[in-house]
């Protein structure tokens, strides 16, 4: 049945691309109003404001599952599209949604139910032959089980929250005595984070690639996948920056690890846009790690090498459509590279960032995408992820988009909040990331300093520093006639007189 | 009065020092002059203000967005082209004066352990008095929903606990001082 409004059950720049599809395809859209950030810029995108401002509970707004409903029924909005995060792969939501005949752009409660669960989603990997790392073939039942588990396996292992995703619930233990303590930082960690304790463990690959493939499946059978997502550089599992296509695969294994991913898919009767992550060791052997029932933060780098917009194909699929494309359409062009931008500061752990942004100007061009939900005035708030905007380079080759994305990086100013465009400068100096020769330890191993600062640029900025308190000194002392006037004139404004 | 308006010209005119958090130093003199003395020779060093707000300095022909994010008194943090950078800005005789003040100081052999970001203390891992090694846990600090394990970055004895469980803190907040052995 053809969709004719969605609730964007999100925020930020996932709403406004959503939006930015639907609007094409004549959807009118919906979106919700918090009082958290009443003023975000994807208000003034939707067509209609659903005003989530006043608080009738203690769950978070985009958390609310009944009031969120209620909210659909109450305005007679055919469909919801959950973003990333938030309710996303919540599978009780996605059955409130199907008892309530609302079409959820996503897959079904009971595939969200199964891949959300990890031990439940390797058990159908390993019944399809898709490759495993050795690891409990359930839940662990408490820290000693753990413990006696990963001296079976073998040192180092991961403990893994069963419910777990973006980094979280996750630690490493290197040896025995650190297995029990891990377990429980991770278990509590868990517990917090998804209202989940249990844990599983399994062998940890200490240099592995992260590597994961799109998914794109209807609800009458057919599956293709839309080539991989290199997403290797990553701090503590939170991915910074992504790339497609993969630089260490070849055709033979990008179609070796394609046909294991849409086995998977089709195990599980997966219908929507999905991505299926693996581990690429050193030696080129991959493993299954997860399957996430979503659209993906990274899933820009995709649609530029493939030319297809996988929200269309999302609401397509939703509507009941059959995919238009087959696996042999399917051309992978050229090369994109998406940098997270975050308000984080680098320099001190990568600290949030918070306060307003004053000033914010992109690059432009033809190959140059910002899928971003901050301009000029955004406030960047403690409640909400750090990720403000994604800058996306695309080109005919990788060496060009390299090239191109120094360039787009130092024509992005933000003035207002630290983030981590100083990070992207590092990687993009960085030897080995240039010849693509990297893995998920790149950050703890091989960059260093997680910022990248061009030789005379201290000296510039200690210049600055010397001018501005010259000029206050000038001010206090020798200008009493001009002091009123003198607060609101900055030097630059003096300056641009002066030159 | 006299007198001041005659400081306030030899500071225009002469020379000011900015010292980096890593005690390098950046003289500069006629610093509000269109021709700047650095590293004794002439240099132009060109501040604008953009039609959008943005402040840059032109530089060997490429572009640096730059602005202030702190100022207090001679203590400056500039963010430039996305990093920022923290001074002390000394005219040459406060500049001695500081360091023969540090040299009179000697070396604390005690290091604090402050908060990386603001959040809550979930749980303490030592106690006071106790012997720590380099890289070992002391505490985890939940923040933006993860727990955060902050370790020691030195050797020695635990001198005191700043904190306990369930406070709040904030960023660069006292967490631990370590006596170094």
């Amino acid at each position: 049945m053809k969709i004719k409004s969605i609730l964007i059950a999100n925020r930020g720049e996932i709403a406004i691309r959503i939006m930015r599809t639907a609007k094409q395809m004549g959807i009118e859209t919906y979106a919700i109003k918090t009082a958290k950030e009443p003023t975000a810029w994807y208000l003034d995108e939707a067509d209609h404001i659903i005003d989530f401002t006043e608080c009738l509970s203690d769950t978070p707004e985009f958390l609310d599952i009944e009031r969120i409903i209620y909210t659909v029924k109450d305005n007679k909005i055919d469909a919801v599209h959950p973003g990333y995060g938030f309710l996303a792969e919540n599978p009780v939501f996605a059955r409130r949604c199907e008892e309530e005949k609302i079409n959820f752009i996503g897959p079904s409660s009971e595939v969200i139910y199964n891949m959300g669960n990890k031990t439940v989603a390797k058990d159908l990997a390993r019944k399809y032959n898709v490759p495993l790392l050795r690891g409990s073939k359930g839940t662990l039942l408490n820290a000693d089980y753990a413990r006696r588990m990963a001296n079976i396996i073998g040192y180092p292992v991961i403990l893994k929250a069963a419910a777990g995703g973006g980094g979280r619930g996750m630690r490493v233990a290197t040896n025995e005595a650190e297995v029990e303590r891990m377990y429980h930082l991770a278990s509590k960690e868990s517990a917090k984070a998804f209202n989940d304790p249990s844990m599983f463990i399994e062998k940890y690959v200490a240099e592995p690639r992260h590597i994961e493939f799109q998914i794109l499946a209807d609800k009458h059978g057919n599956t293709i996948h839309l080539g991989e997502r290199e997403c290797s550089i990553q701090r503590k599992h939170q991915k910074l920056l992504e790339e497609s296509p993969s630089p260490a695969l070849d055709p033979e294994l990008r179609k070796k690890m394609g046909e294991a991913a849409i086995n998977i898919a089709k195990a599980v009767g997966y219908y929507s846009a999905g991505t299926v992550e693996f581990l690429l060791d050193a030696d080129k052997n991959f493993y299954f790690m997860e399957m996430n029932t979503r659209i993906q933060v990274e899933h820009p780098v995709t649609e530029m090498v493939t030319g297809i917009d996988l929200i269309e194909q999302m609401i397509r699929i939703a509507q009941g459509e059959k995919l238009r494309i087959s696996q042999e359409e399917v051309r992978l062009e050229g090369h994109a590279i998406e940098f997270r931008i975050n308000a984080e500061d680098v320099q001190s752990g990568f600290s949030p960032s918070l306060g307003t942004i004053e000033k914010i100007s992109w690059p432009e061009g033809e190959n140059i995408r910002v899928d971003t939900g901050v301009r000029d005035g955004s406030v960047i708030t403690p409640y909400f992820d750090s990720m403000i905007a994604k800058l996306i380079v695309y080109g005919e080759s990788r060496d060009k988009v390299l090239q191109d994305s120094t360039n787009a990086i130092r024509k992005s100013w933000i003035k207002g909040t630290k983030t981590t465009l100083s990070f992207c400068r590092a990687v993009l100096q960085n030897g080995n990331f240039r010849k693509g020769n990297f893995n998920t330890s790149f950050l703890s191993s091989e960059l260093k300093i997680h910022y990248h600062s061009e030789p005379d640029e201290e000296m510039l900025a200690a210049f600055f520093a010397v001018y501005d308190y010259a000029r206050d000194l000038e001010e206090a002392e020798g200008k009493k006639l001009n002091v009123d006037k003198g607060k609101n004139i900055t030097p630059w404004l003096l300056n641009k007189r002066l030159r | 009065m006299a007198e001041k308006n005659k400081g306030a010209k030899t500071t225009k005119k002469s020379q000011l020092i900015a010292l980096s958090a890593a005690n390098k130093q950046y003289s500069f003199t006629n610093p509000l002059e269109r021709v700047v003395k650095y590293k004794g020779e002439n240099v132009k060093i060109k501040l604008y203000e953009d039609p959008n707000g943005f402040s840059y300095v032109l530089w060997k022909n490429k572009k640096y967005p730059l602005e202030i994010i702190e100022k207090s008194q001679n203590k400056y943090t500039v963010m430039l082209n996305g990093v920022w950078h923290s001074f002390t800005v000394e005219t040459p005789f406060s500049l001695k004066r500081k360091k023969f003040l540090e040299s009179q100081a000697g070396t604390s052999s005690s290091v604090t352990i402050d908060a990386p970001m603001p959040g809550k203390i979930v749980e303490v891992l030592i106690e006071e008095g106790a012997e720590v090694k380099s890289g070992e846990s002391l505490l985890i600090l939940e923040a933006m929903k993860m727990q955060n394990e902050i370790s020691s970055h030195v050797d020695g004895v635990v001198k005191k606990i700043a904190i306990r469980q369930n406070d709040s803190v904030m960023k660069d907040d006292l967490l631990i001082e370590i006596e170094k052995s």
